[in-house]
């Protein structure tokens, strides 16, 4: 998990900060770095992956989808990110590229535990916030999880 | 080969496996695809003992550069639009992974297989209700309709 989206606040986001197993990132930016993090969640770059994130190349977005964005952003930066180390029997290929996992390359974990490229999922998920294979709402999941622990 | 864009390479791949392993009774108009990578004729037939035995039908996948993000285009094209409940005379379908439940991990061949289970749990041959109304007004691209799914025995 490189950079840090995450701002404080008291969306509804918060609530799934206390899950230690889920993320263990740096808890919000120093209050200088501010601004050019809000510039980062509200104007991501656009995707270099399959295809492109719906917010791709809207610069004039209404402040209504800007914090819808910024959420959902702050939502998956809570799924964990690890290496594929090519000993999971379950998935040998990333459904979403159909490409075979490479050994030690980024892969991020749904709490299905379906893995996908760290890139592909993410675009899929600024879509829409379920697994691909399984459907199951990610968000829901989440919560639960956070609930149980 | 130059560079594909991932898109690209992925309906590389389901082309590959399409046809090397068709699913039953579906083979590509491998001319078509040669032509546009983004545009497949696919030849699919109705399965012995249901109302469709015997006849062939041809179906036309779209695929935009946001592919698999965005579900694929597919409509009946040809003289032979199966009469079915859910598939009005234009060729356009009613399916609901075609649109809103869409998901990348589907593909064209698990498509052309929910459209022949559809073909084949059919007991009526009949078109949708609005049919006559609805081919009027649509407009050419199926995936601007709302469709509005109701009716899962078929």
């Amino acid at each position: 998990m490189g950079n840090c989206l995450k701002i404080n606040s008291s969306d509804d986001i918060s609530l799934l900060r206390g899950s230690e197993s889920v993320h263990r990132q740096n808890s919000g930016p120093l209050p200088m770095f501010q601004n050019e993090q809000y510039q980062q969640i509200f104007f991501p770059s656009p995707s270099t992956s399959i295809g492109h994130a719906p917010i791709a190349g809207h610069s004039q977005l209404s402040e209504e989808d800007q914090v819808k964005i910024a959420k959902r952003i702050g939502l998956m930066q809570h799924l964990p990110i690890g290496t594929y180390d090519g000993s999971s029997k379950k998935s040998r290929e990333c459904v979403i590229c159909m490409a075979e996992f490479c050994v030690d390359e980024a892969v991020r974990y749904l709490p299905c535990m379906h893995i996908y490229h760290v890139k592909c999922i993410d675009d899929w998920l600024m879509r829409s916030l379920t697994c691909p294979s399984c459907l199951e709402p990610v968000d829901a999941a989440l919560l639960t999880s956070y609930e149980t622990t | 080969m130059t560079a594909m864009s991932p898109s690209e390479r992925r309906l590389h791949k389901e082309l590959m496996s399409l046809i090397k392993e068709p699913p039953p009774g579906v083979t590509v108009d491998t001319e078509s695809v040669q032509q546009n990578l983004s545009e497949w004729k696919l030849n699919i037939k109705g399965f012995e003992g249901t109302l469709y035995d015997g006849e062939d039908f041809q179906l036309l996948f779209k695929f935009n550069n946001k592919y698999p993000f965005d579900s694929p285009e597919v409509t009946f094209i040809g003289n032979n639009i199966p009469v079915h409940p859910h598939v009005y005379s234009n060729g356009h379908i009613c399916l609901s992974i075609l649109t809103e439940d869409w998901s990348p991990a589907l593909s064209v061949q698990s498509v052309c297989l929910s459209i022949a289970s559809m073909l084949s749990s059919c007991r009526e041959k009949k078109r949708p209700p609005d049919n006559a109304l609805y081919v009027k007004t649509c407009n050419k691209n199926p995936k601007k309709t709302k469709w509005w799914y109701h009716d899962d025995s078929v």
